[in-house]
């Protein structure tokens, strides 16, 4: 009930991008990329205080069991980026970054539940791997309810037959900077399964933090191996 | 050679072969106190959220906040501390400017009143802050004020890769120049002459502004690719970049009498890197 | 365009107000603006507001072939795009943020909430069903155009009644209503919607139905949809300010009350135009 599927994260570069992700929740994989802070492309987006953050998601035709392709206008993809920006803006401290713009691609590749969750594990972890500084981590999960038990990590088809909730927690405050849930239930029963997803993200947090350790590791170890002056990186 | 490889290839092998509960249901739960203890004991790293000292005692410097008297990190990197100041370094962020930073830049454009200068930090230098404005007035002020760069090519790292050294033109005795931008631009160019570039009351306009290159023969031509792959391989192996590492390199690739464009193989990439790196 | 945004005097003005929970209408933070409604001649006319907030919603209803993967169901559209007229901020054809929110939002309230029973506007399997069709004009915006849009249009649903129709055999026979009464749309359950506007201050309490100045200051916005009986239809909160758990569960628990006396509001408002209403029966 109260398990998780298996995450996999993977922060190797890919391409041109300042900072990306590979994240898989079970069988629901995304890929997300980080380009910035940079120059603004458009002027009218420019803000003079801080950066402007851009979310673009594009959602693989493959990635469900029945081919289906969504236009770039979908409402539904729009909602979901304009979800995760304003998830992201007070987190990620813009106010150090004026006139510049943060843009975030999102493919999704495969998707068997918790699609958000995915989203924006993904997105954290891309940002931290561009070096943006970020308050905190955001973790997502969501969670279910079924007749009176409350689960986590939904897959599509528990998706589709419970309520279900996704959340994104911030680890250090405990507090909660997204909350959806679109089907019915009742207030009781959302109270028990808000206060179980709050839990699991942080052992979510837990993997997330492991990775982006294990990977500065890795850099910090190959690139004092080839350094003249060890000394340089102490304290 | 082209490889297919399904998705990118992974960076880290490691995979969480353990399953992850509710932590109601406790099992293997990661002890996260490991993470510090192992690894690098000089450089202790860490990631956002992630509580540093208190504000206190010390003051917050780059990639870092203050939130409840509590100094925190704001980007996954090395902690620094010098006298009463933290900092957390980025391993992989942007190029952040200082003041008497030396630093290579492509013109993108033009206006008439004076030209913006891309030097991947984010913000074009001429449209950017007051820090950077600095650290172009200073470029200008220096003994080689901003020249054109030609006779040669450029090649982009991640700007960490690239430290502060004593002298950032670095001159090979094959012939070739290396101007190590702290922005993670270098150029790469056929050697200019002493008496040329010292030559600071015989300035010669014409050579400096010049955007014409000279005739470079075959054999410098080669240096320079050859080097310029050298600096592809190392930054591909996030080795930061030196004089003596890039000598040391090069004449290895000489001893292996290796072609310059087959310098950019994987197997050959790791191998230079593994004597490079070992031989010190 | 993207209008100017509200000055720094009136940002500290409206800030330091709130925090002394006093708000520039006079409301107390928890208190939402009672709405109003105005029934038209016809059924399923509605104009509600909030306040200066208006937003007419209008139900039609009329008989199509069923979707082949649903033949025993009838369809629900709503149809909302935001005019300029409700305000200057909203363009046509280029769907803001806001306005992308608030339209998935109805849709999430309305129709995916299972408030209307799709099975009962089935006329005959494969052959006939009802699609019911919600238009939503926004009028007049003035700060928490979503509340006042689900409201308007689950009075509109529950005001409208459809035709009644007779069926023998294949033979479908619409009566008039001058003929038999028609009749009301089955509806499970009325889902009402209360945003709550928070503040970048952490101290300054949370208000519900923010009015547009609080709505443009705000630094994060949670939506609740629920029903009478208790039950969370949608909870939406898209970022913003993170929030503390026990902070959200209340926030549930002051909508669960405002939710019951909107409840009952609406039924009186709907009986009373009822009465009002000459109906023929023969």
């Amino acid at each position: 009930m109260f398990e998780l599927r298996s995450i996999d994260i993977d922060l190797g570069q890919q391409g041109q991008a300042d900072g990306s992700a590979v994240i898989t929740h079970g069988l629901t994989h995304v890929l997300v990329s980080v380009f910035g802070p940079r120059e603004a492309k458009m002027r009218s987006q420019t803000m003079h205080d801080r950066a402007n953050i851009n979310v673009e998601v594009s959602v693989a035709a493959f990635s469900t069991g029945d081919r289906r392709k969504r236009s770039r206008g979908d409402k539904r993809i729009l909602e979901f980026a304009a979800t995760i920006k304003s998830t992201f803006e007070p987190v990620v401290q813009t106010g150090l970054y004026p006139r510049s713009q943060i843009d975030i691609f999102i493919q999704v590749v495969q998707q068997d539940g918790g699609l958000l969750q995915a989203c924006i594990n993904g997105t954290t972890l891309a940002l931290m791997s561009a070096g943006i500084p970020m308050l905190d981590f955001v973790c997502a999960v969501s969670g279910g309810v079924h007749s009176t038990h409350p689960l986590l990590d939904l897959t599509t088809l528990e998706e589709n037959d419970v309520p279900n909730v996704t959340i994104a927690v911030m680890p250090k405050t405990r507090k909660v900077s997204l909350v959806t849930m679109e089907t019915r239930l009742h207030v009781d029963r959302f109270e028990e399964v808000f206060r179980v997803a709050t839990e699991a993200a942080v052992v979510i947090h837990e993997e997330m933090k492991a990775a982006i350790m294990a990977r500065s590791r890795t850099l910090i170890a190959s690139m004092k191996t080839g350094s003249q002056q060890p000394g340089e990186m102490e304290e | 050679m082209i490889s297919f490889t399904s998705f990118p290839a992974a960076f880290q092998q490691s995979s969480y072969a353990h399953t992850r509960h509710h932590p109601d249901t406790k099992e293997d739960m990661m002890d996260v106190d490991d993470l510090h203890n192992f690894g690098l004991q000089d450089s202790k790293l860490t990631c956002p959220g992630e509580y540093l000292t208190s504000s206190q005692a010390f003051m917050r410097g780059h990639g870092t906040y203050v939130d409840n008297e509590e100094v925190i990190a704001s980007v996954a990197g090395t902690v620094e501390r010098v006298n009463k100041l933290v900092t957390v370094r980025g391993i992989r962020s942007r190029y952040n400017p200082e003041v008497g930073d030396l630093v290579v830049g492509r013109i993108t454009e033009v206006p008439s009143v004076f030209p913006g200068i891309e030097t991947s930090s984010g913000v074009d230098l001429a449209t950017g802050t007051a820090s950077e404005m600095e650290s172009r007035r200073k470029l200008e002020t220096g003994r080689c004020p901003h020249a054109v760069l030609r006779n040669g090519q450029l090649v982009v790292v991640p700007p960490i890769l690239v430290r502060r050294l004593k002298s950032h033109f670095i001159s090979l005795p094959c012939g070739v120049d290396l101007i190590l931008g702290l922005n993670g631009y270098i150029w790469v160019s056929k050697h200019v002459k002493q008496n040329e570039q010292e030559g600071e009351e015989g300035f010669d306009a014409e050579a400096v502004y010049s955007n014409v290159n000279d005739n470079i023969d075959v054999s410098t031509r080669t240096a320079i690719s050859r080097v310029t792959n050298i600096v592809r391989i190392l930054a591909s192996h996030f080795v930061p970049l030196t004089d003596a590492l890039l000598l040391e390199a090069y004449e290895w690739t000489v001893e292996h009498e290796a072609e310059a464009t087959s310098t950019l193989q994987e197997d050959f990439g790791d191998a230079l890197v593994a004597s490079v790196t070992t031989g010190q | 365009m993207r209008p100017p945004s509200p000055s720094i005097p009136e940002k500290e003005f409206l800030f330091s107000a709130l925090k002394e929970s006093l708000r520039l209408d006079g409301r107390l933070p928890l208190e939402i603006r009672t709405p109003t409604f105005k029934f038209g001649e016809e059924l399923g006319w509605v104009e509600c507001s909030l306040g200066k907030t208006r937003v007419l919603a209008q139900v039609d209803g009329k008989m199509v072939k069923p979707q082949p993967e649903r033949p025993f169901e009838g369809t629900i559209t709503i149809v909302s795009e935001i005019s300029p007229m409700a305000s200057t901020e909203y363009e046509i054809g280029r769907p803001s943020d806001e306005e992308v929110t608030i339209t998935r939002m109805l849709d999430k309230v309305l129709r995916r909430s299972d408030a209307v029973d799709k099975e009962s506007l089935c006329i005959l399997a494969g052959q006939r069903v009802w699609h019911i069709r919600l238009t939503l004009h926004f009028l007049a915006d003035a700060g928490n155009l979503l509340d006042c849009a689900c409201l308007a249009g689950i009075v509109a649903l529950k005001h409208f009644r459809r035709p009644d129709v007779e069926v023998i055999g294949d033979e479908v026979t619409v009566h008039e209503p001058t003929e038999r009464a028609p009749v009301p749309l089955a509806i499970h359950h009325t889902p009402f919607c209360f945003t709550f506007a928070f503040f970048p201050d952490a101290t300054t309490p949370p208000v519900i139905d923010p009015s547009h100045l609080e709505q443009r200051l705000s630094a994060g916005l949670v939506s609740i949809a629920l029903n009478a009986q208790k039950e969370i239809c949608v909870l939406q909160k898209l970022g913003g300010v993170p929030l503390g758990t026990d902070d959200i569960l209340r926030l549930v628990d002051v909508a669960v009350g405002k939710a019951k006396e909107m409840h009952n509001l609406v039924e009186v408002q709907l009986r009373e135009d009822w009465a009002g209403r000459k109906v023929e029966v023969r």
